[in-house]
């Protein structure tokens, strides 16, 4: 990449989660990048799971993008715990892994495009939806671990609508409500997302991701430097 | 408003019943009753209009009746329509639900009932100019939505105001919209963004003008107590069903939004899966009518107990009503 900017599609399930996504990988990544094919959009699980393949293929063939950010819901689904990340685990019922995996199905055996052999990729889960990680840090009782909790014992701690009426201050947030409240949160966790990242494993995955870009040679100056 | 209808021999609705929420989207096959359910609506309104009748329950077991309770605090009686025949409905009569109940509190519903409205919007009518000094209220096919929007322009400016400005976001390709007068007639166009064109309401897309009607009912500082809308997405693109739908929750829950009017119950039909797909986490708010052979019957999307599980399963609530699980399609032929 040389030294410019990163050149990043991102997808998610809704205009609200794509807006917050763009500040907190700009807050990862620590610089601005340019956004490939804005407006790109799922309509919600399992048609983010469905329509990968595709967009994949889109963006290496008719595109110049470094990578596809995406972040989903885990609504119900399994969390995305720490023994996910050990070399050929696959939880089957975790849509982190799920989408990898297809991702990592769908581009393996693409040809050389646009100088890069194949995409990168960044995968963020909200569990259970993007509500809970703009509450992290204001509202104790909100995290993956008593999400978890709650899903042993079968007593949820809370539900997606009682995330969304302490987000917005409404069950029913109009579009313009939620943008403003889940830049306003993203923009908080992008100044110091170490509290995020430790709530939410399935946040610190994404910012793993985002991060392991920049160790990678020839990706940087610095790198070229030091080859 | 209305708490719950329920029906007997009236068209397809031989025996049903449902309870009705602030807002309601109804979903199902060609001739399940989701119609219907807007004209009985409508009827009430129509004989609200007349005395109260004293005559005694019609004895013929076979006519047609339909019968409306309502929400706190005109939950005292049962309001029921009697019909001659299936077309015919003349006949309203009050019942107290309790001994002790009045049905002092008639008139106030009265006044409120009068005011329910049902949209099938037509774009053919919105674009034809109309005249000036005809009536603020939106007609049900939306003819006079240019006269409208002129209206609120002229009784409530920041209510136009903030018309124009969710349009123009919804629509960001235009930068103003502007209504004509000319030799005693309205018509509207919308400025080009980024150019000085002038796009005629001709020119303008079907579903930009039905949004626009949505608009002007949602920004209307006094609307309809009930307004039933049919064909809820017809002509939207899937990705503006999230902005219509913020404008119905705007009618339906006032307060949520910072309004102090009234809340306004919304009765809205659609074929969309996508406008579904939307309701995930408020299925108290979906109706599925369904039928079997030629009777029609509804149900709460919330009363199927297994819906969590459903979803959890993978699919969005509109691929599990296409492919038939939760009922609400054709019979299979």
């Amino acid at each position: 990449m040389n030294g410019r900017s990163l050149r990043l599609a991102l997808l998610g399930e809704s205009q609200v989660d794509e807006a917050a996504l763009a500040i907190l990988v700009e807050g990862i990544l620590g610089k601005p990048f340019n956004q490939v094919q804005p407006g790109l959009r799922a309509r919600g699980w399992p048609s983010v799971i469905q329509i990968l393949p595709a967009i994949a293929r889109h963006l290496h063939f008719n595109t110049d993008a470094d990578a596809l950010v995406m972040l989903v819901d885990a609504d119900d689904t399994e969390p995305h715990g720490s023994h996910h990340e050990r070399p050929g685990y696959f939880h089957p019922r975790c849509r982190l892994c799920q989408l990898r995996a297809v991702f990592r199905r769908a581009t393996r055996h693409l040809p050389l495009k646009h100088g890069r052999e194949r995409m990168l990729r960044a995968v963020g889960l909200a569990v259970p939806s993007a509500e809970a990680w703009y509450l992290c840090g204001n509202d104790d009782t909100v995290g993956e671990a008593s999400w978890v909790e709650g899903r042993v014992t079968g007593r949820a701690p809370y539900t997606r609508r009682e995330l969304k009426a302490r987000v917005y201050g409404t069950e029913r947030p109009n579009l313009a409500q939620a943008v403003a409240g889940a830049t306003l949160a993203a923009k908080r966790h992008a100044r110091d997302p170490r509290r995020l990242e430790h709530d939410f494993p399935g946040f610190a995955a994404l910012a793993t991701d985002l991060r392991s870009w920049e160790l990678k040679p020839a990706e940087t100056d610095s790198s070229r430097s030091a080859a | 408003m209305i708490a719950s209808v329920a029906f007997r021999n009236f068209k397809a609705l031989r025996s049903a019943r449902i309870e009705l929420s602030p807002f309601n989207l109804v979903i199902g096959p060609n001739g399940s009753g989701k119609t219907s359910l807007i004209q009985a609506v409508l009827r009430l309104r129509t004989l609200a209009r007349l005395p109260i009748s004293d005559t005694f329950a019609v004895t013929n077991l076979e006519a047609a009746q339909i019968a409306f309770r309502f929400n706190p605090p005109h939950d005292g009686f049962e309001a029921t329509l009697t019909c001659r025949d299936e077309e015919s409905c003349d006949l309203l009569q009050l019942t107290p639900l309790a001994a002790s109940e009045e049905l002092i509190d008639w008139a106030v519903l009265r006044t409120r009932l009068l005011t329910a409205r049902s949209y099938l919007l037509d774009s053919r009518a919105i674009i034809r100019p109309v005249q000036t000094g005809g009536s603020r209220e939106l007609a049900s096919d939306g003819s006079n939505l240019t006269a409208c929007l002129a209206g609120l322009c002229e009784i409530s400016p920041d209510a136009y105001a903030g018309l124009c400005a969710e349009l123009l976001q919804l629509f960001p390709e235009y930068a103003d919209l502007v209504l004509y007068a000319d030799r005693g007639t309205f018509s509207l166009r919308l400025a080009g963004g980024g150019a000085p064109v002038m796009v005629p309401a001709d020119e303008v897309s079907q579903g930009t003008l039905y949004v626009m009607a949505l608009l002007a009912l949602a920004h209307d500082p006094a609307p309809p107590a009930i307004i039933c809308l049919e064909e809820l997405d017809r002509g939207i693109h899937p990705r503006l069903l999230r902005g219509v739908r913020d404008v119905l929750y705007r009618l339906t829950h006032p307060a949520d939004y910072g309004h102090t009017r009234s809340p306004v119950q919304v009765i809205a039909t659609t074929h969309s899966p996508q406008l579904l797909d939307l309701f995930r986490d408020h299925p108290e708010e979906i109706v599925i009518a369904d039928k079997h052979g030629r009777a029609a019957t509804f149900a709460r999307l919330s009363d199927r107990t297994d819906l969590t599980e459903l979803l959890a399963e993978g699919g969005t609530l509109g691929d599990l009503w296409y492919s038939g699980i939760l009922g609400g399609v054709p019979e299979a032929t």
